[in-house]
């Protein structure tokens, strides 16, 4: 078997591995209510939780008084069969809710992460290739600012000055005339992206509505990470700058872009990745707040009314958690792999375990 | 000397130091500076001479020094108050998180083999966890249990049975606030990684060996040689999340997942006055910028301390 396909085979079998742990520390946590607590996680559409009598039986049928891992058992089963509750504020199931709902916080990752990921590799290597440089300055002074800046703020900033005041861009998903009118005008949607279906579709004015809403959350999404990972980048380059291999190159007169970019640079690559893997689950959280912060239509709002609206909402607490630990999963999952096909010591090390 | 050299050479460690102190002699003499109502204690105190009705925030020059939020609130001295608080926040939490991570990373580590690699598996588990979603599975488990216990709660307004007597349970439960007991869940980790591949060099140690060949016990050597040997990553990662940590509260305050961050809460208050219909953030400056500046101040402030604290332990670093 090849390298890589042994490398990916392992590191699929990670993903099982994280989850169990997770799942099992996450029914710790609900173990600590008791019974008649739990119990609302498996309320379901007809039976308010007023009811009160209906809180036994499903404390008998869900085995919710018996031992801690035949109850997690029980529940793991009910979460592979894809029962995840019913969330009363929703008012909905909470996994089609989700599901319906993960395009639209792809989308928004999508965007953000074509826009933040090259241009902060960029901005590191140029600045610490020339280091105390006048783009070094200029970029060190700009990334500090950012990183400083809540992403709440500048939020309130941008919306403050281009939509009420400029009234360029917009926040929430699509403008609301036109979500109405999309699904009469026989709008076929493919991919679940505005952007992209709007292409498809041949409707030009959806796609630059969608735009329009996009830019805000994907700004401010992005400043802060581009920040970050230009920062790790150009500390790395540093670092590089000074090693033999690259002094030997250019002894050899190799040119100093291909020196900076075929030799520094494919060295800098792989372990800026793995700074975007081991942040990859606040780059998430930075997603979801950045949609409740814009009402942007994502997989947020499930959470969103359960705690604005003051409605104990258990079971959409429970399935956004487990949700979003499986997108982390699988973001890491993805960064892993690129990594591995960009460096092949990555590939070895993990194979020598 | 040298090192205090070391520490004072860069403007920015002043500059960070100079901020700490500000922010720490304001959250001290908030009582001088802004004395609190008596009727009326907290840090959003009314400011008397408008008509009740009259919800529009009052200029600085209407209602010095500040001027209002909507509903007569004085920004001066929730500016003043909302230090204590953030202050006292950051600290629980990123001192809770340091101590335990730091332990847990060093008992770990100590342990070694198998033991340490299930451990550190479980701290890399919990970083895959995002923190927002923490935050609202924990809030809602906490409201579970404690309505489960006899209590109320609406509206995030904590109410008990007006006849009933309150158990232990709820009393312990009323002290918990779920949002500090989640972040200091889910901000520890880094803590026990930083401590743990320290711990893996410095037990081979000439001192570790010699004080177990003397016959200390495991946690005399964990408590006074390996966390003393280990600490001062730390340290300087501590101090940061003293910063981010606030500004993580206020962020979570702002968009309604929690409460408890004055300034958060205050950014909420003057929120319609700026992006809402007719809101202008230069017209109506006093209900934003105020708040803004202290939230981003106070992150500033403990991040380029915690470089400089990183100057002080670390003479490599540059």
């Amino acid at each position: 078997m090849p390298p890589f396909i042994q490398f990916v085979i392992r590191r699929l079998l990670i993903i099982p591995f994280s989850l169990l742990i997770i799942t099992m520390l996450l029914y710790a946590g609900v173990m600590l209510t008791p019974p008649e607590g739990r119990a609302t996680l498996y309320l379901s559409k007809g039976n308010g939780r007023f009811s009160k009598n209906i809180i036994p039986v499903i404390i008998r049928e869900h085995h919710l008084d018996a031992p801690y891992f035949v109850q997690y058992g029980y529940w793991l089963e009910s979460l592979a069969q894809g029962d995840w509750g019913y969330s009363p504020s929703l008012a909905d199931d909470v996994l089609p809710a989700m599901l319906q709902r993960t395009p639209a916080t792809a989308e928004l990752a999508f965007f953000s992460l074509i826009l933040f990921i090259p241009l902060g590799l960029l901005s590191g290597v140029f600045s610490g290739w020339h280091q105390r440089g006048r783009f070094d300055n200029a970029f060190r002074l700009i990334a500090f600012a950012a990183t400083s800046l809540p992403a709440f703020i500048l939020a309130l900033v941008l919306i403050s000055i281009f939509y009420i005041s400029l009234g360029w861009f917009a926040p929430e998903r699509l403008s609301t005339a036109l979500s109405y009118q999309l699904p009469a005008q026989n709008f076929q949607f493919y991919t679940g992206f505005y952007t992209l279906d709007g292409l498809l579709n041949r409707r030009f004015d959806v796609t630059l509505d969608a735009l329009r809403h996009l830019i805000m959350p994907v700004v401010t999404l992005s400043l802060y990470h581009w920040a970050t990972l230009g920062r790790i980048t150009r500390a790395m380059m540093i670092s590089e700058h000074g090693k033999d291999y690259i002094l030997a190159a250019r002894a050899r007169g190799v040119k100093e872009s291909k020196v900076m970019w075929k030799h520094a640079f494919r060295n800098v690559l792989a372990p800026s990745i793995t700074s975007l893997t081991l942040s990859a689950a606040s780059l998430l959280t930075g997603v979801f707040l950045v949609e409740m912060i814009y009402n942007y239509n994502g997989i947020s709002i499930v959470i969103a009314g359960a705690m604005k609206g003051g409605i104990p909402d258990a079971p959409a607490a429970m399935g956004f958690a487990i949700y979003s630990v499986l997108i982390v999963l699988l973001m890491m999952f993805l960064l892993d792999l690129a990594q591995a096909a960009i460096d092949p010591r990555v590939r070895s090390e993990v194979l020598d375990i | 000397m040298r090192t205090l050299r070391r520490f004072f050479i860069h403007w920015q460690n002043w500059f960070g130091l100079t901020l700490v102190l500000f922010f720490i002699v304001v959250a001290f003499a908030a009582p001088q500076i802004s004395p609190n109502d008596p009727i009326n204690p907290g840090p959003f105190q009314q400011v008397k001479g408008f008509r009740a009705s009259d919800l529009s925030p009052k200029n600085p020059e209407q209602a010095p020094p500040l001027g209002t939020l909507p509903g007569r609130i004085s920004v001066f001295h929730a500016l003043i108050w909302g230090s204590r608080d953030a202050l006292l926040f950051g600290l629980e939490v990123a001192l809770s998180a340091a101590i335990f991570g730091i332990f847990y990373g060093a008992v770990a580590g100590y342990a070694g083999g198998w033991l340490n690699g299930l451990l550190m598996r479980i701290s890399d588990a919990f970083l895959t966890f995002p923190v927002i979603a923490g935050v609202v599975l924990l809030r809602q488990l906490w409201q579970l249990s404690f309505e489960a216990a006899g209590g109320a709660i609406y509206n995030g307004i904590i109410a008990f049975e007006p006849t009933g007597e309150i158990s232990p349970l709820l009393r312990l439960l009323e002290w918990i606030n779920p949002l500090t007991l989640t972040l200091i869940l889910f901000s520890w980790m880094p803590y026990a990684r930083l401590t743990n591949s320290m711990v893996a060099t410095i037990k081979q140690a000439e001192f570790i060996q010699a004080g177990r060949a003397l016959g200390a016990s495991p946690m005399h050597i964990i408590l006074r040689h390996i966390i003393p040997n280990s600490i001062s990553p730390s340290v300087v990662l501590a101090a940061r999340d003293v910063g981010s940590m606030v500004i993580l509260q206020a962020t979570f305050t702002f968009v309604g997942l929690a409460g408890g961050s004055v300034w958060g809460q205050m950014l909420v208050m003057g929120r319609n006055w700026i992006i809402g219909p007719g809101g202008n953030i230069l017209h109506f400056w006093w209900t934003f910028l105020p708040a803004t500046l202290a939230l981003v101040f106070f992150g500033i402030g403990w991040n380029l301390l915690g470089d400089g604290i990183n100057d002080l332990l670390d003479p490599h670093g540059h």
